[in-house]
């Protein structure tokens, strides 16, 4: 059949018939909102763009009023039209045709513009496209356009009532990358919403929507309103609402998560409730939280709290160590590390594997100082209390033994990382210069872990420096070479792992630094 | 001759003053000597090449009196077989006479050679016939050294010396050509400064601990280097640009301080479909022209193992566009490009490895780079997407034309050559 000028699918027919004659009829321009968005559907899902450019040609005239849509329309089919045909690498239209879409974007965006107030959300959509070419294009007018179009949104937000439009803009900004833009409108969107009465559950319940859709700045906008709120209940019943909060956005494995926001509300839970609202658990939780973004010195302390305050909980040898690793490797003070470590060791049964390294780190440190006979009575204490468990400790151990009794120094690539984390003037190599971080942090025996680093060097062009990655620690089944930045691994027994890092390049040391894994 | 005098506008405040002397000057001078003076002050020529500068420190490069964009290519057209070490220069089929026919239809008007040849004469009858024959300037480079073994001595006078006296004398033997454009010192030296690759040092450096007071302490020993070199070129040549060759930004902020006396900025950019946020940073930075010297893309698909030249077609396209927006004319950039030098002309076999010679004869599609921004390949094993062997705008073929290895231009000659008829989109003021 024949839709003015414009042939259509038989298939679309009666669909796109029925469409037309709504548009066509409609009487508000409000209603033609939902019906373009249901006639872009008819032919986005088939990327026949080019075929909805001549359909919407063909119904601006039947009726003037349709053209701001129509034009907006048109600019935003050739926006996806540019993006479809570079996804897909259909280069001859690309090229031929490139060129007069991106006009074709530029003039009916404004034309949608000029004929739209700031009370239009088509206005705010017509912008959105310009500033989205622009913006591609990296030219010379994207930052204008970027701030037309928070001009208007603004503008808008203080006349309608409608705040989904804010949304949007605020959503496509924030997935191209323009962050501080869009959470400047994910602020008032929410604010907006706020101003309508939402009641407390609602908020939560919106902030909980965001939270799940893993749109985690908005949820924390929404949740700060919320937790604004709530401050002003009892103490009783705002504690445990900022606890779920806080636990929901702490770190984990998989899954939505921002340890430093959690830590936010663990702070303003502290100072609302004293350390007594605090469990082991939450306590645990929060320094695993820190030392998970590799806030070591704040983990820290939070362990220590955990083991003075719970001296019997279920995580004090872990505690007790890593407060042991952080001193040594984190904060370069092994006087402080050996008394943990120390700690460990003088359990009257050091059965856990934790104690067990503990006996490796007193080995290592009077090794690395030069005590070797001492360094030997760890060793060979080590290797008497576990027995036949913890193989892979004893397997460090009895390498370390090799080492003292052929009189060799400790292994290169530990001792470069323990140098570098010891000595004093190595305070340089302070940890900024390298990611190093495993897929999973508590992870069950046998199961595959990604260990992967990236090294933060100063640019050399198609030049490609040689770095050397010095792998050294708890590798598990792996041997890593120096010219590997990752490599997967798997432990066959449980304990807390330290992965040490330090990464070479032709002139000397980039970095070190070290990761912590839990196995269970 | 510095800088200031070169710049067509400043030097007209030069002569303004010698009116108020005229008095004075009739009384004490004979007369034909004042007509011979201001006869020659009438004639007193703008130099061959000089950068004007307009308003808002928006530039423009003006060649024999008229606004010229660089449209041009790196060129190095090293025959499959050979390596950097061959000598085309001397080669009796002269390339560059096929090349630069090519290369006119296309609309090249520039060429860029890193570094001159031994012999002058050979390099002389290259610009000469491409200037001649097809209207093709010539920007000559040097390494300043940065190729030297063991590595670039830059902290000692020495080896400066010695640096200095090659590039002075590679001017004074192609300064009077006509073709000539303009003089590039130095290509990615300044990525030395990290000591990441060719390292070298001094004892200032070597005595300071922070590895970014070190960075420093270099760059600031290369950057007044290039300034003293492009000085002396000044006072034997004021009629072509000194530009200072910088891989990236980097540095730039240090050789505002350091480099006063350099014209303007060659920079290598290898940012994938746009060139960012560069020319506004350039203008924070180093408020300077540019020449975008090296950019480019090249036309294997690492990840799906085969040829692509709408791949690099792509990225060259969108590429001349920013160069485009940002040239003196365009009001909305920020008119501080004068055009830009792609890579390269001709695929170049030999450079994946450089010290096997079967290598050389083999199109090798293993990738020596990675460079995230060149996003369709980057999936490649190890993100190794680059491959240096591809970048050609024209491919070569093992069958011989007119003894050379025939030219095939890629989709990207094509589409640049459309680019360049059309280049510019019209946009209009947004009602606000």
């Amino acid at each position: 059949m024949e839709l003015g000028a414009f042939p259509v699918y038989a298939q679309d027919s009666v669909p796109l018939v029925k469409l037309s004659k709504q548009i066509i009829e409609a009487k508000a321009q409000a209603d033609l909102y939902p019906l373009f968005v249901e006639l872009k559907g008819l032919y986005f899902q088939d990327n026949r763009y080019t075929d909805f450019v001549e359909f919407l040609r063909s119904l601006s005239t039947k009726k003037n009023t349709l053209e701001p849509f129509t034009n907006y329309y048109i600019a935003l089919s050739r926006y996806r039209q540019l993006k479809y045909l570079e996804d897909n690498q259909s280069w001859d239209e690309y090229f031929s045709n490139g060129n007069s879409y991106r006009q074709e974007i530029i003039d009916s965006a404004k034309k949608a513009i000029d004929a739209t107030s700031a009370r239009d959300p088509l206005n705010l959509y017509a912008r959105l496209i310009l500033w989205q070419l622009h913006k591609d294009l990296e030219d010379a007018l994207h930052e204008q356009a970027l701030l037309d179009l928070m001009n208007a949104v603004l503008e808008y937000a203080g006349q309608v009532k409608d705040y989904q439009p804010i949304k949007e803009v605020a959503d496509n900004l924030f997935s191209q990358g323009e962050k501080s833009k869009a959470k400047e409108l994910y602020k008032t969107y929410v604010t907006k919403c706020i101003d309508a009465n939402l009641s407390d559950d609602k908020l939560k319940e919106m902030a909980f929507n965001f939270y799940t859709e893993n749109n985690l700045d908005l949820a924390q906008l929404v949740y700060d309103v919320y937790m604004e709120k709530i401050s002003k209940l009892p103490k009783e019943t705002a504690i445990p609402i900022l606890i779920d909060i806080a636990k929901s956005f702490s770190y984990q494995d998989k899954g939505p998560s921002d340890a430093l926001y959690a830590e936010n509300i663990f702070q303003k839970i502290e100072a609302l409730g004293t350390k007594e609202a605090f469990n082991e658990g939450l306590s645990y939780l929060r320094a695993w939280n820190l030392e998970k973004i590799k806030e070591y010195i704040s983990a820290k302390d939070i362990y220590l709290d955990l083991i003075n305050r719970y001296p019997k909980n279920a995580h004090i040898d872990q505690a007790t160590f890593k407060v042991g690793l952080i001193y040594a490797y984190a904060l370069a003070d092994i006087k402080n590390a050996k008394s943990y470590f120390e700690k460990l060791a003088q359990q009257e049964i050091a059965s856990s594997s934790q104690g067990i390294s503990s006996f490796y780190q007193l080995g290592l440190f009077s090794q690395w100082e030069g005590d070797n006979a001492k360094a030997k009575e760890y060793y060979n204490k080590l290797i008497e209390i576990a027995k036949d468990n913890f193989g892979d400790t004893v397997v460090l151990a009895k390498e370390r033994l090799k080492e003292i009794e052929g009189a060799r120094p400790i292994e290169y690539n530990l001792k470069t990382f323990m140098d570098l984390s010891l000595k004093e003037e190595n305070k340089i190599y302070d940890m900024t210069k390298i990611e190093l971080n495993s897929s999973l942090h508590k992870v069950n025996k046998d199961q595959a872990v990604s260990i992967a680093s990236v090294a933060h060097t100063a640019s050399t062009g198609c030049m490609q420096a040689t770095l050397e990655y010095l792998w050294s620690g708890d590798l598990g089944l792996s041997t890593p070479s120096t010219s590997e930045s990752s490599f997967n691994t798997a432990y066959k027994y449980a304990g807390t792992k330290a992965i040490n890092l330090v990464v070479m390049s032709p002139s000397g040391a980039i970095d070190r630094s070290f990761d912590i894994v839990d196995i269970d | 001759m510095n800088k200031k005098s070169r710049d067509g506008s400043q030097l007209k405040a030069k002569v303004s003053p010698l009116r108020g002397h005229f008095s004075i000057a009739l009384r004490t001078v004979p007369t034909f000597l004042l007509v011979a003076f201001l006869l020659g002050m009438a004639s007193i020529p703008k130099p061959a090449v000089y950068i004007q500068k307009l308003k808002n420190s928006r530039y423009r490069l003006i060649v024999d009196r008229k606004p010229y964009i660089v449209k041009g290519v790196c060129y190095n057209p090293i025959p499959i077989g050979q390596n950097y070490e061959y000598d085309w220069w001397s080669d009796p089929n002269k390339p560059w006479m096929a090349d630069g026919k090519l290369m006119k239809e296309m609309g090249v008007n520039t060429i860029r050679l890193y570094q001159a040849h031994d012999n002058p004469e050979e390099v002389k009858k290259v610009i000469r016939d491409l200037y001649e024959n097809y209207g093709i300037r010539t920007i000559l480079g040097n390494w300043v050294g940065f190729w030297e073994y063991p590595c670039p001595f830059y902290a000692e006078e020495d080896f400066k010396e010695k640096i200095k006296n090659e590039i002075l004398e590679m001017v004074r033997l192609y300064k009077d050509e006509p073709g000539m454009l303009l003089w590039i010192l130095g290509n990615e030296n300044n990525y030395s400064f990290s000591g990441l690759v060719n390292p070298w040092s001094c004892e200032e450096a070597d005595k300071e601990p922070d590895p970014q007071k070190q960075k420093v302490i270099r760059a600031r020993i290369y950057y007044s280097f290039i300034n003293d070199i492009a000085r002396a070129i000044h006072t034997i040549d004021p009629e072509h640009p000194v530009a200072l060759g910088n891989g990236e930004l980097i540095g730039l902020d240090i050789a505002a301080t350091y480099c006063p006396d350099v014209d303007l900025v060659a920079c290598i950019i290898y940012r994938g479909k746009t060139f960012g946020n560069l020319f506004k940073s350039l203008k924070a930075t180093f408020d300077k022209p540019v020449l975008i010297s090296e950019f480019g893309a090249d036309a294997y698909d690492a990840y799906k193992n085969t040829e692509d030249q709408n791949m690099q077609a792509f990225f060259l396209e969108s590429q001349w566009r920013q160069i485009y927006e940002n040239l003196a004319d365009n009001k909305e950039g920020e008119g501080s490009c004068l055009g830009g030098t792609m890579f390269e002309w001709t695929d170049e076999w030999w450079k994946h490895n450089q010290s096997d010679a079967e290598s050389w004869k083999v199109h090798d599609t293993e990738s020596n780079w990675s460079n995230g921004s060149y996003y369709f390949d980057i999936q490649a094993p190890k993100n190794m997407n680059m491959n240096e062997e591809w970048f050609g705008i024209v491919a070569l073929s093992e069958e011989l034309q007119d003894g050379i290895n025939k030219r095939v231009p890629r989709k990207s000659y094509y589409v640049v050559r459309e680019f360049w008829k059309s280049p510019i989109l019209k946009t209009k003021k947004v009602k606000k």
